[in-house]
């Protein structure tokens, strides 16, 4: 059974990243977003969705969230930080409280911001040695800002 | 200035240990180079042409005298007993070695500086006015504020991964704008609205590099309890609909422009509702406590021009030379404010050696409270002289190479490393300076023409602000030849403009020659009271452009 980073321990993945719109949906895929959106009405359960950078999180906004055990987010290159924003807002904004699970291509040394904007489930390449990315798994014990976690910046709290 | 507490402390402290296994993890080959490059970025590591380049924060220009002793320390026992001070209140060191990095960046937490953020697409250190407190017309200090977006800036988790780089400035005066804010990402210029509240004019979209642009004011006061929220909105805009296909199109300029301000506004202002008032909304307590760190210090009640000055003044043109142009009006009487100018012929411009910094770190002590400001015309500043004490200033100044006295002319250039050290480099740039200084090292003639801001870049990317030179120098490489394209007509503060091409580029050895002939048709169309940009404007590029390519008879 594949493994994945969740809630900061190396837990079995039970989903399967369905990376492509034709394949059929069963209870534990996490379809595109697009393709969910698109055939809601008929798709059935699932376990979630997964967004990609470019697409938001806005045609989100009316949809019941607490269907999807799982919201993925793809890193087309871990350099690309549009999912930071997204998890954000999908905790924040559209109060989401399932798993959301980076995918693609984030590092682990990315980790400790992930879990400061709302990520709790890190699903790594196959070449990652998870427990070397779960050393990685913190964020520094301090922060300015406010964020998921603690949404009083530092000047409230100092 | 600020003083770090606990908690600040262990922020940068933690940032050391994790660059520290960073940096080990890549030496195992843990951490591939790809993985690396944007981790040693953000703490500002480049590898450059021959070495790595470290760029270490002087948040917003502020240095005491013991952090610039570190640095002195620093740099001559981990490069080679130099270090060059970059526009954006920076300092870089251009040969340290990778693995000796963390050691570093520990020497430099113990004084309170880090290089955080100091590179990679992510928020940058912030800049202000180098005369921040010290002058009569401020609205505020800014201080307090460019210390606040420090903080908030800092490992901010959601925007470490922008499109691109991000840079504020922040300017509190209508008379100047030494921190060429129009040409930030995010210029901020602090107001009092009629009711006597604190805000800030937002200007957004402005930067240099490939396609150079004046930014565009999104908000006209945005009340100050309200600053973090809308960089936030603004930022988060950019972050999720900036183009990232791209790299020379990925500056939020580029989104500012193709959705015209009007549709940028609106996305932003969609945005903010939904953070307005929150809990990032700022306290009247934190800009209190942030204050406290920007009190006075102990002035002493003095009387302008005392006798020692106006005698001096009197007797010695080079000392009244000094004195008019490298020092400056202090809000307190009796004081006044010092530049120490980097810009001594045959030193590259910026440049400082562990020596002088030394010097300079005396200087502060003896004469200005023990602190410094770093320009972002690239020279060092004594914010506090009395103004009985200026000729000892001037003569310890003479010693240390500081008293070059051509601050704001044309020889006291701002420019890039360029090709002898920059590995994105098409052209070097310091010897253009060189060839500069030596051609007009008439000081009488280099008054005569008054203030002019020559910039010289070695690239496009532009770090040495050609394009809002009134003349700026742009090193280009063809078929394989450094050559120089020359611009005229920018400026970098409130009458922000991008300069104008003036038509192929020259070779290196004739640009003082072609600067030459820009001055002296200058020269003969200024009117009594015209600045060089004042009379390009009046008359437009042509006989400009005329002068310089007219073939000789």
């Amino acid at each position: 059974m594949p493994k994945l980073i969740k809630n900061g321990e190396i837990v079995d993945n039970l989903y399967t990243w369905q990376q492509d719109s034709e394949s059929a949906a069963t209870e534990t895929s996490i379809v595109p977003m697009s393709k969910w959106l698109a055939e809601q009405n008929t798709i059935g359960p699932v376990a979630g969705i997964w967004i990609d950078a470019g697409e938001g999180v806005e045609s989100l906004t009316d949809i019941d969230l607490t269907q999807f055990a799982v919201i993925g987010i793809n890193f087309p290159a871990f350099v690309d930080g549009r999912g930071f924003s997204y998890a954000r807002l999908l905790r924040e904004r559209l109060g989401y409280k399932g798993e959301i699970r980076a995918l693609g291509s984030f590092i682990a040394d990315q980790l400790g911001y992930l879990l400061r904007v709302g990520f709790n489930g890190f699903q790594f390449g196959e070449e990652v040695d998870l427990e070397k990315a779960l050393a990685l798994h913190k964020s520094f014990s301090i922060a300015y800002q406010g964020d998921v976690n603690e949404p009083r910046p530092m000047f409230l709290r100092r | 200035m600020y003083q770090y507490d606990a908690i600040d402390q262990q922020l940068v402290d933690e940032r050391v240990a994790q660059f520290r296994d960073q940096t080990r993890r890549y030496l195992n080959d843990e951490l591939s180079e790809q993985d690396f490059l944007p981790l040693r970025l953000q703490n500002g590591l480049y590898v450059q042409r021959y070495a790595p380049m470290l760029r270490i924060a002087i948040p917003y220009g502020m240095l005491s005298s013991d952090q610039l002793r570190t640095l002195a320390d620093i740099s001559r026992r981990y490069d080679r007993a130099y270090g060059h001070f970059s526009t954006r209140q920076n300092l870089q060191l251009n040969w340290p070695k990778l693995e000796d990095v963390p050691d570093i960046l520990a020497e430099l937490a113990k004084v309170q500086m880090h290089a955080v953020q100091t590179s990679g697409n992510c928020i940058r250190n912030t800049t202000t006015d180098q005369y921040a407190g010290v002058i009569a017309d401020e609205v505020v200090d800014p201080r307090p504020y460019c210390e606040l977006i420090r903080q908030w800036s800092t490992f901010h988790p959601e925007f470490a991964f922008l499109p691109r780089k991000f840079k504020i400035a922040v300017n509190a005066t209508e008379s100047a704008d030494r921190a060429a804010t129009q040409v930030h990402d995010i210029g901020l210029h602090i107001k009092k609205n009629e009711a006597g509240d604190i805000g800030f004019k937002v200007i957004v979209g402005g930067g240099l590099g490939r396609t150079p642009m004046v930014g565009v004011t999104i908000n006209e006061f945005l009340p100050r309890e309200d600053l973090l929220t809308y960089l936030d909105a603004i930022i988060r805009v950019y972050n999720q609909q900036g183009r990232r296909d791209n790299k020379y199109k990925a500056r939020i300029k580029i989104l500012v422009k193709a959705l015209g301000i009007e549709e940028f506004r609106k996305r932003v202002d969609a945005e903010w509702v939904h953070l307005r008032g929150k809990e990032s909304t700022v306290p009247m307590s934190e800009f209190e406590r942030l204050q406290g760190f920007f009190t006075e210090p102990a002035y002493q009640a003095l009387e302008n021009n005392p006798a020692s000055l106006t005698s001096k003044l009197a007797e010695s043109a080079g000392f009244a030379r000094w004195y008019e142009r490298n020092t400056f009006e202090h809000k307190k009487p009796g004081y006044r404010i010092v530049t120490l100018t980097l810009k001594k012929a045959g030193q590259a411009p910026g440049d400082a050696t562990s020596d002088q910094m030394e010097k300079a770190a005396t200087l502060a002590d003896q004469f200005s409270f023990g602190e410094l400001r770093v320009s972002h015309e690239q020279n060092l500043v004594l914010s506090d002289v009395r103004q009985d004490q200026l000729v000892d200033v001037w003569e310890a100044a003479k010693e240390a190479g500081f008293a070059t006295p051509t601050l704001g002319l044309l020889t006291d250039m701002i420019c890039c490393p360029g090709g002898d050290f920059c590995a994105l480099a098409n052209a070097k740039s310091i010897p253009i300076a060189e060839q500069i200084q030596q051609t007009f090292d008439n000081l009488d003639y280099l008054y005569d023409l008054g203030n002019i801001d020559l910039n010289i870049s070695g690239c496009m990317n532009a770090c040495g602000h050609h394009h809002v030179g009134n003349i700026g120098i742009l090193g280009v490489d063809k078929k394989g030849q450094e050559f120089y394209q020359v611009s005229i007509g920018g400026a970098s503060g409130h009458d922000a403009s991008i300069g104008k091409i003036l038509g192929p580029s020259f070779a290196q050895e004739e640009i003082s020659d072609v600067i030459q002939k820009l001055m002296d048709v200058y020269v003969s169309n200024r009117t009594d009271e015209e600045r060089f940009i004042d009379t390009y404007r009046r008359v437009g590029i042509t006989p400009f452009k005329e002068a310089a390519y007219a073939k000789a008879n």
